[in-house]
């Protein structure tokens, strides 16, 4: 792994187009569900991700290829959400938590969760996902969707383990309800 | 069993699920999960929840690849020009520091050459008959004009040498 995370580095600092294009194919679908689970609606995805893409070709120097690249690429596309959130409070993800994500509701349509549902789960999942505190949300999404360890996770978020791990709990929490006393 | 008890193994579930519980925790979790009913059903429908979250399938729009990979080959492009052009100013400025240092070099020598030579000169000047005008008129003419010129080509040497040109 150490030499593939080596060789994207590499890529990344002399701003090798084909190595972008190889990251782009292999990475766009993670970042797209990273960032809907993030924003809570699909509309304005598709400009984040592409806004993150030429954020990782300008920057991508400062990725040292120690880490596995999916963390970083999340970090540099959270950032790039939350400063357009903070830009435009029509699209705003203020939050109660300390890092200020919260979706705002999509005003009339339908939830990407309810658009994307493909199992009688994830369709019961749908609603409380979508009305789910983001970070919550976001938490469950990383560790359980990305597979991410919980210190990938917090370094993505800039929060502490702990905290993450507790967002995990609490996540579940809200959502388990839906499947508890069902025999299916 | 005191509802305590299920919650302290209910969130060693959480912890487990989390991937940060502890070997031993593990193992005593397992234990209590083999005669549990409850926390068995917390176990359950907690990896309902986690394999619900892998149901869901999100459209990509088939253009977007093709548009960021679009923007990214501009912004390289861009970047490159961008770099190249950086470097050759930083090239010609290069070249005219260089030029104007050499400059200053020169006539700086030129001057200080000038007057050891005009000392020399009037200590020669006795032995030899000459008055103190001719020697002021040679030192001027044969020293001080041909290292002003020299100093003064070397400033608007052509090509990529030129500095004033």
């Amino acid at each position: 792994m150490e030499s593939d995370t080596q060789r994207i580095a590499l890529g990344l600092r002399q701003r090798d187009v084909a190595v972008l294009e190889t990251l782009v194919e292999q990475y766009q679908y993670r970042l797209v569900r990273y960032l809907v689970s993030l924003l809570g609606r699909r509309d304005g995805v598709d400009d984040f991700v592409q806004e993150t893409w030429l954020r990782v070709l300008e920057r991508g120097g400062s990725y040292d290829g120690h880490s596995r690249f999916e963390p970083w690429l999340f970090r540099v596309a959270r950032n790039i959400a939350l400063d357009a959130m903070r830009k435009r409070p029509t699209f705003s993800l203020d939050s109660k938590e300390e890092d200020g994500v919260r979706s705002s509701p999509a005003s009339g349509e339908p939830s990407p969760y309810t658009l994307a549902a493909r199992t009688q789960d994830a369709e019961r999942l749908a609603h409380s996902l979508q009305t789910l505190e983001p970070v919550y949300r976001e938490a469950l999404v990383l560790r359980f969707q990305e597979e991410l360890s919980l210190q990938e996770i917090s370094a993505i978020v800039g929060a502490p383990v702990s905290t993450v791990a507790s967002r995990i709990y609490r996540g579940l929490a809200t959502l388990r309800p839906q499947f508890e006393g069902d025999t299916a | 069993m005191n509802t305590d008890h299920h919650d302290t193994f209910q969130r060693m579930i959480d912890e487990s699920l989390a991937g940060v519980i502890l070997a031993e925790k593990e193992q005593s979790l397992r234990e209590h999960l083999s005669t549990c009913a409850r926390c068995k059903e917390y176990l359950s429908a907690s990896n309902r929840v986690i394999a619900g979250l892998s149901g869901f399938s999100f459209e990509v729009n088939p253009t977007l690849n093709a548009r960021v990979l679009a923007a990214l080959r501009l912004h390289a492009e861009q970047g490159r020009g961008i770099l190249a052009r950086d470097a050759g100013t930083m090239r010609q400025h290069g070249v005219r520091f260089k030029n104007w240092a050499a400059f200053a070099l020169a006539l700086s020598m030129s001057f200080a050459g000038s007057a050891l030579v005009y000392q020399v000169a009037t200590r020669l000047a006795v032995p030899m008959y000459f008055d103190n005008a001719q020697v002021q008129a040679g030192v001027l003419v044969f020293w001080l004009l041909p290292s002003f010129c020299s100093a003064l080509w070397l400033l608007a040497a052509p090509g990529e040498n030129r500095g004033i040109a």
